[in-house]
């Protein structure tokens, strides 16, 4: 299968990731919990990878920020689809989950219709972005996790190791339906669905002008028979081509479709028909160059297996379908079909209508929401870049230099006492930041040390978590870094880049900030910025010191 | 039980068999990062219903220790 896909999520996707790496070409995500940002910014390394589809797997909890306050619940539902809104792009489909709210938290909330209201509202929101978006589509994440249950699909050992909220049976779940839907997109829809009628859309056969021989009624298997109409007329009513081709006499089959009190499809249902004695091969053939269009735009479906065979071996383009034993699994039958030949024609057809319908509302949309560009998304988070003491956190900043692997410029591997003695060492300066947005505390997720004890300074390490990578607030630190060493009265900061096989997304971070290449010695990539001539930096990030 | 521990290891890991052993330590082997660490300890709990406690669990060096902290 040729599709470039994204899976973005506000929990570690990771594993499903990897599984996905193994079928398609698919998005390798810096972190989670920057969807909005990673699709918002022009620049981000989703932009470039350029997919086609982007998955959107949102765990409701965290967004709501475990706030089950139903307003508050309400606004922050508004505010993403809000500002998603404004990120879709014509040229690819969007798959975002529906809503399944788990938390440790939950069965203790009193209130036991909580669950089912905030999911609820999601669901709403949801819906009404589909019927403004036609290249938005729902991904059933709620009937995954139900399937296998919540005590399957979720492991809080995993959560609280890594963030990984899905078991590993729950992504192996959530990536073959990713795969589902990408070969449900990539594949040719089918246009024409052929239909026999004796024992296909009735039971029993058309006799001469008496129509109280065949069976479809409102009981039995007749109701069978009409439950299999009424399926394929919602296929008809979304844009699929209804032809017959079927042996009888045609004035007897006519009057079956005018006359017959429960027929639910009717003659002006069917774009073509062909009800003679002749070969089916060659009544197929006509239809294809009447519509003109390919064998392969169409689905065959006839309960005689000669005729089957007949088709399939003369006109192997088309699809023939399986015709099953017993007439009550006609209709589920229809429906299989519908979702494995037709579902993507039908969205189309559908999209059309909707799109026109919708245009006026998605603008008026557009207007009230304050989030139109990243910028603004960036703006409306609220992100505030607070200094810490590093010396009251020591532990938490070992963890960071050795775990961080992707926004690491040089890779430290540091042991607790060595970070000690940095902290002591009086010709190094650490800066420790702790980040908070308008969803609350992330914690203390990133520091840099600097090297004073030659001319000039040189970060020798800068880690940042990749929970808060894609924001902007590298530019945030590197501004705080330099105007920190600027009124030490240093007139120049050099900057290290040392590469690995993981932190690629920083290559290029120290050009991006201004800074000037001096060249590679040793492995290490060196650049190095007068501070007085700092470029000036748009930020959307306040600062602090405590 | 050591045995299966060290096939689901295995599996997770996507190596063949007989790659993993008693004293096969984390560093040792590529395959096994952070994340498929993470997954190993998730899964074993799930499926063996073997529990590391979560400290321990993010500090496991290697086979043998997790077998003395899973208590196997």
């Amino acid at each position: 299968m040729f599709m470039k896909i994204a899976v973005l999520s506000n929990v570690n996707m990771n594993v499903a990731v990897r599984m996905l790496g193994k079928s398609l070409e698919v998005y390798q995500t810096e972190g989670y919990g920057n969807e909005l940002g990673l699709l918002m910014n022009p620049d981000s390394s989703l932009q470039e990878f350029g997919p086609e589809m982007v998955f959107l797997v949102e765990d409701l909890m965290e967004l709501l920020g475990h706030d089950l306050e139903p307003a508050h619940a309400a606004e922050q539902i508004d505010r993403w689809f809000g500002a998603f809104s404004q990120t879709l792009k014509q040229d690819c489909i969007y798959y975002v989950s529906d809503a399944y709210l788990w938390g440790v938290e939950l069965a203790a909330v009193a209130d036991g219709g909580r669950k089912s209201a905030l999911e609820q509202l999601w669901q709403q929101a949801l819906e009404q972005c589909m019927a403004e978006h036609s290249n938005v589509r729902i991904f059933p994440y709620r009937s995954i996790i139900e399937d296998m249950g919540a005590r399957n699909a979720f492991s809080l050992k995993m959560w609280y190791m890594g963030k990984i909220l899905h078991s590993t049976q729950a992504q192996q779940a959530l990536s073959e339906e990713i795969l589902a839907k990408a070969a449900l997109e990539s594949r040719v829809a089918k246009k024409v669905l052929l239909l026999d009628l004796d024992n296909t859309l009735w039971g029993g056969l058309a006799g001469e002008a008496d129509h109280t021989s065949i069976v479809l009624s409102e009981d039995h298997s007749g109701l069978a028979y009409k439950n299999l109409q009424r399926v394929i007329l919602q296929l008809q009513q979304q844009g699929v081509l209804l032809a017959i081709v079927s042996k009888n006499n045609e004035e007897d089959a006519i009057k079956i479709l005018q006359e017959h009190p429960h027929m639910v499809l009717r003659p002006e249902h069917f774009a073509i028909r062909k009800i003679n004695w002749n070969p089916k091969n060659e009544n197929i053939e006509a239809i294809a160059r009447e519509l003109n269009l390919g064998l392969d735009a169409m689905v065959f479906l006839d309960d005689n297996p000669s005729e089957r065979q007949l088709v399939q071996n003369l006109l192997p383009q088309v699809t023939v379908l399986d015709f099953p034993e017993h007439p009550e699994e006609l209709a589920p039958m229809m429906v299989q079909a519908y979702e494995e030949f037709f579902a993507k024609s039908v969205l189309t057809a559908e999209d059309l209508e909707k799109t026109g319908q919708y245009q006026a509302n998605a603008k008026r949309e557009a207007l009230k929401s304050s989030i139109t560009d990243f910028e603004g998304y960036l703006k409306s988070l609220e992100i505030r870049l607070i200094r810490e003491d590093a010396s009251k956190y020591t532990e938490r900043m070992t963890q960071l230099i050795n775990k961080t692997n992707q926004f690491n410029l040089t890779t430290r591997r540091w042991t607790q006492a060595e970070v000690q003695q940095i902290l002591e060492d009086d010709s190094k300066q650490v800066l420790l930041y702790r980040v908070e947005d308008c969803f609350g505390d992330t914690g203390i997720v990133a520091v840099v040390v600097v090297d004073c004890a030659g001319e000039i300074p040189v970060v020798e390490e800068f880690a940042m978590s990749c929970r808060v990578m894609g924001k902007k607030i590298e530019d945030a630190i590197v501004e705080d870094v330099e105007q920190t060493m600027f009124a030490l009265g240093y007139e120049s900061l050099k900057g290290l880049y040392i590469p690995t096989e993981k932190n690629q997304p920083v290559a290029k971070l120290w050009e991006q900030m201004g800074y000037e290449s001096l060249g590679t010695c040793a492995g290490e990539q060196q650049y190095r910025m007068n501070l007085a001539d700092r470029p000036e930096r748009v930020c959307f990030v306040q600062r602090e010191v405590r | 039980m050591r045995q299966k521990v060290i096939a689901l290891i295995e599996e997770i890991l996507n190596v063949p068999r007989g790659t993993v052993t008693e004293s096969t330590m984390v560093a040792e082997l590529e395959e096994w990062d952070s994340l498929a660490h993470v997954m190993i300890i998730g899964e074993l709990e799930q499926r063996l219903g073997v529990n590391i406690p979560l400290e321990e669990a993010i500090e496991l060096s290697g086979v043998q220790e997790l077998f003395e902290k899973a208590g196997i």
